[in-house]
């Protein structure tokens, strides 16, 4: 409809300028601007440290979150006039009205993207409240008062990698609150399971009803979201968003098993590897035993003396080595440690 | 509230825009386009305006696109080279049309039904005018005022 001839296209200002930002657009985004059930973005940012009810403080950063990725928001200014334009009507007198072009707004700003890889748990940790089994009595969990939801829109990252950090640290949702269970809890649920199991004649590593699990375990006063977590993360591949039956992955689990019985040691023991091993063997389901190797569990410990074994990341002592890979596993088991300290 | 939803553009085409005097290239579903100067446009006021049928904007002049004409073919890009800007009568301004090296989204803030603040871009722009020179003086003959 390009009609434009020698005389050329009617320019104007609209009197009333809007101010409108501009965004720079990844091939990524491009993509679901053009899917035909287009998602709704959304732009977080951190929840100012204090924990005022003053919204006016503004934060230190934002970011833009599609389903799966995250981006940091960038201002870059521009010393030249930036204008959007609108097509317009525009007509003198009683001549025939034009088709015209219109600046309605200026754009002073452009947002540049740049692509966050970063990882929920640390966020999820500060947010979500260690819920903390002792002697079998819950210890000072107080509640956050917060849905996961909630949490989730906290933290400055998509919401795929949100889950992905509250399923590795088996988060759950209680009470109406949100909480993250300590290594004594985890290890304590999952010897219930073991042993649970065996009693029943549930086959971990085959698919089983996980309600009869559940009930396995009731008259223990787990959280049954906690419950719910935990098979999640070990869950193999194929059970995952299926509640109803599960099989664990064995993969997953024996490592897992290792970890956490590692992490729910005091840290001032000494503890023998061959001691270690040797339970870690038995809080495994029989067919299991034999997998528990420290090569399942690489990165994760440190070998103080040649007779002794501790979670890395838990001091100074053995950061020089091993300080590659796993950061922010061995960052994630620091808190729990140093807690494990305090007690 | 730390999060504000950010609505993508959809394809609900409902109102339809103005008839579009722009090239084909820059033409986009909603009729937005930009354009970029140097310097700053001083608008004349409303008050200021001269009359014209419309109050709510100020007349600055005119775009022209020389080298452009619609039987210009799409692979044919020589047109983007040079573009026009007439401040008045007397002033020009020479620019081109740039492809953006990744698209723009403008974005503009949207009322929530709950009054709450919301985000949406409008459209995708992949092309942009932009005049990166003075304005040179120019005779009168180009009064394409009818």
């Amino acid at each position: 409809m390009a009609t434009q001839d020698d005389s050329g296209i009617p320019f104007s200002v609209v009197h009333d300028q809007q101010q409108f930002r501009l965004v720079e657009l990844p091939p990524e985004i491009l993509a679901l601007i053009d899917s035909p059930n287009a998602p709704i973005l959304s732009i977080k940012s951190q929840a100012p440290p204090t924990a005022s009810t003053a919204s006016s403080s503004k934060p230190a950063y934002a970011v833009l979150c599609t389903p799966t990725q995250t981006y940091q928001l960038r201002q870059v200014q521009t010393s030249n006039s930036v204008f959007a334009t609108k097509c317009v009507l525009t007509s003198h007198g009683d001549s025939m009205p034009v088709p015209g072009v219109s600046a309605i707004a200026t754009c002073p700003t452009t947002l540049e993207l740049h692509p966050v890889t970063g990882t929920a748990i640390p966020y999820l940790k500060d947010a979500l409240p260690l819920y903390d089994l002792v002697d079998d009595e819950m210890v000072d969990a107080a509640g956050n008062g917060k849905s996961k939801l909630k949490v989730f829109s906290d933290v400055p990252l998509s919401d795929a990698q949100c889950e992905w950090g509250w399923r590795e640290l088996i988060a759950f949702e209680f009470a109406g609150s949100s909480f993250r269970p300590s290594a004594v809890t985890l290890l304590k649920l999952w010897k219930s399971i073991n042993v649970a199991a065996l009693a029943e004649g549930i086959d971990l590593n085959k698919q089983f009803l996980t309600e009869d699990l559940l009930k396995a375990i009731d008259d223990e006063g787990y959280p049954v979201d906690l419950f719910h977590a935990l098979l999640l993360r070990l869950a193999a591949d194929d059970h995952v968003g299926d509640a109803t039956w599960t099989s664990m992955d064995r993969q997953i689990t024996v490592p897992f098993v290792g970890r956490t019985l590692l992490a729910s040691e005091p840290s001032n023991q000494d503890l023998h590897t061959a001691i270690f091993i040797e339970s870690w063997k038995d809080n495994l389901p029989e067919l299991w035993r034999d997998d528990a190797k420290l090569d399942t569990i690489k990165g994760l410990y440190i070998l103080p003396t040649s007779t002794t074994i501790s979670i890395k990341g838990g001091d100074d002592e053995g950061s020089g080595e091993g300080s590659k890979g796993a950061g922010s596993a061995s960052r994630k088991w620091h808190e729990r440690f140093a807690r494990a300290r305090r007690r | 509230m730390p999060s504000v939803p950010l609505h993508l553009p959809g394809a609900n085409s409902s109102t339809l825009p103005a008839p579009n005097p722009l090239p084909t290239l820059l033409q986009t579903p909603s009729g937005l386009a930009l354009l970029e100067l140097q310097g700053t446009i001083h608008a004349p006021t409303a008050e200021e305006s001269v009359p014209s049928a419309d109050k709510s904007l100020a007349e600055i002049g005119k775009l022209v696109f020389p080298l452009y004409s619609e039987l210009t073919g799409q692979e044919d890009t020589k047109w983007m080279k040079r573009v026009y800007l007439y401040v008045g009568k007397h002033q020009r301004m020479t620019g081109e049309v740039k492809k953006l090296g990744k698209p723009l989204g403008v974005l503009a803030r949207r009322k929530a039904e709950d009054d709450g603040e919301e985000l949406e871009i409008l459209e995708v722009v992949r092309y942009k005018i932009v005049f990166s020179s003075r304005p040179e003086p120019v005779g009168g003959e180009v009064d394409g005022a009818a």
